[in-house]
């Protein structure tokens, strides 16, 4: 599905402008890095297309559909399109690794030994197999993330969204997560990863956004972390 | 079949994770359908004593003890039309219906010397409206002492029969507000303490129905679960009250169907599922159409 932000503005009461102008087109299968310092506006760019936010001006088409038009019930269906890897995780304290993973299927009803087979599989790919019966607070930081891109694309969404998926994880394991994010986009998933990792950007190189101040300062292919990005 | 499986086993999760306040709740909504179900059967049993008394439609004569003043009113007052059949009660007949209505409490009887009940005339009329022609001529009449008609009885009780209504429905009102209001918050609670559960759900492409209908189910399952443990409590205690009321008031006809109280335990029931279906779906409907609503 094509992400297409067209003329967005969006102020936040009373006059805090979050974004200004913005004209992104973002094609199926595309990867892109959003980069820019705290407050320039990545994460609310992140939840328009979730349809958590809706532009002042402007709109938000994502596979041609206008997010703004959509019913309360027409959110839930287009959501499932859609995976959300948080900064901070998000998983679910009292409930296993396995079942973490089986309750967002169950959530929007899918068949008992479908979610069976899924979670088994993509516990097997995370290499959290072992894993399945721990608690997230049992887990290290990095098989907490990797539960999270699990659940975010266990599913199968036609995009994937990241915020900051590898802060406040070591470069080796930051690496480990690029690399499944990239096998992710791959198999022809839109992934946007909102990120302040200088490292990560300039080795695994694809499309950068980098954004100022709610505005689009840099769009560029194969770009790199400019030292701008971050300050 | 998943979604109604994974509804059910989340229902059951959030009863027994907050095993204690749904204990509370449990007890508070069999309390509330208590104290409803007591009131109802109150005003039910004195509409059915009204009712019983204006059905009854007898004058009672009371004539003088000379000679045969009894007949000669029975004789003038049964050609008239509007009177159905007269009956001529004797004072040793009158004693015998008190001994028998009094029931074991008659001994008091034997305390007498001698009967002090006079004799009586009982005229049953074919209609209501003529309760007053027929009273006219009675008190005209120089053998009859008094009269007494259940009409005047029962226009009284019809006063407090009302008066009694409009209690019990303040008091049902009431009740139905507390069971409403303890049932809305306990699901509130739920739904703040798995606040963060219903966002990841609203964001991974959960309908807004999914996600509120354990909650709701939870609700309706305690609301009625609580109608339906006061509605047996009524049911199995009802013959023991109203027999021993009758014991001390044989006097007053009480409603002793127990198909009317089984309806009764019925319609609790499926109030109870009502009250808490609506109760629950207000307090998980408000929060999901919150966290559903774009900044």
């Amino acid at each position: 599905m094509e992400i297409k932000i067209e003329n967005v503005i969006k102020q936040f009461p009373p006059d805090i402008l979050a974004l200004r102008n913005i004209n992104i087109t973002i094609p199926q299968g595309d990867f892109v890095y959003l980069v820019g310092p705290t407050g320039s506006g990545k994460t609310t760019l992140m939840r328009l297309i979730t349809r958590e936010v809706v532009p002042t001006k402007g709109r938000v088409l994502v596979g041609g559909t206008d997010l703004r038009k959509l019913g309360m019930t027409d959110i839930a269906y287009y959501r499932r399109e859609i995976g959300v890897v948080f900064q901070d995780f998000r998983l679910l304290s009292h409930l296993t690794a396995y079942e973490n993973l089986t309750f967002v299927q169950e959530a929007i009803g899918m068949p008992k030994d479908l979610i069976e087979e899924r979670t088994n599989e993509i516990l097997d790919k995370m290499g959290l197999w072992r894993r399945r019966f721990l608690y997230p607070e049992q887990l290290s930081g990095g098989e907490q993330q990797r539960l999270a891109i699990a659940r975010a694309t266990i599913n199968c969404p036609s995009i994937l969204l990241a915020d900051e998926p590898t802060g406040n994880l070591d470069l080796q394991t930051a690496e480990a997560i690029m690399k499944i994010l990239l096998s992710i986009n791959a198999m022809g998933t839109t992934v946007v990863v909102a990120t302040h990792n200088q490292y990560i950007v300039d080795e695994f190189r694809q499309r950068v956004i980098s954004l100022r101040g709610g505005r689009v300062v840099r769009d560029e292919r194969k770009g790199r972390f400019e030292i701008n990005d971050d300050f | 079949m998943t979604t109604f499986s994974y509804v059910l086993r989340d229902a059951f999760r959030l009863v027994t994770r907050n095993i204690t306040l749904s204990f509370l709740t449990l007890v508070t909504t069999v309390a509330v359908f208590f104290l409803m179900s007591c009131s109802i059967l109150f005003v039910m049993n004195t509409k059915h004593i009204v009712a019983g008394i204006e059905n009854n439609l007898v004058i009672t004569a009371y004539v003088n003890k000379k000679g045969t003043a009894a007949e000669v009113v029975a004789d003038k007052i049964g050609k008239l039309d509007c009177v159905d059949s007269v009956r001529i009660v004797t004072p040793d007949k009158a004693l015998e219906i008190l001994r028998a209505r009094l029931g074991n409490q008659a001994d008091v009887l034997t305390l007498l010397d001698d009967n002090p009940l006079p004799p009586s005339v009982e005229i049953k009329l074919k209609n209501a409206s003529a309760v007053s022609v027929v009273a006219r001529e009675l008190l005209s009449m120089e053998e009859v002492e008094d009269i007494v008609y259940a009409g005047e009885l029962a226009k009284r009780l019809e006063i407090i029969s009302r008066f009694i209504s409009k209690f019990s429905f303040g008091v049902l009102a009431i009740a139905l507000a507390v069971g409403a209001l303890v049932v809305f918050n306990t699901i509130r609670i739920g739904v703040y303490a798995r606040r963060e559960e219903i966002e990841i759900m609203l964001l991974i492409g959960a309908t807004p129905g999914f996600v509120a209908f354990p909650f709701v189910l939870h609700g309706s399952i305690i609301s009625a679960l609580g109608a339906l443990l006061a509605g047996a409590s009524v049911f199995l205690s009802y013959d023991r009250v109203v027999g021993a009321l009758k014991a001390s008031m044989p006097f007053l006809n009480f409603m002793t169907d127990r198909a009317v109280v089984m309806d009764l335990w019925l319609l609790l029931v499926g109030g109870g599922l009502t009250v808490g279906w609506i109760c629950s779906w207000l307090a998980v409907s408000k929060f999901v159409r919150q966290a559903m609503r774009p900044h």
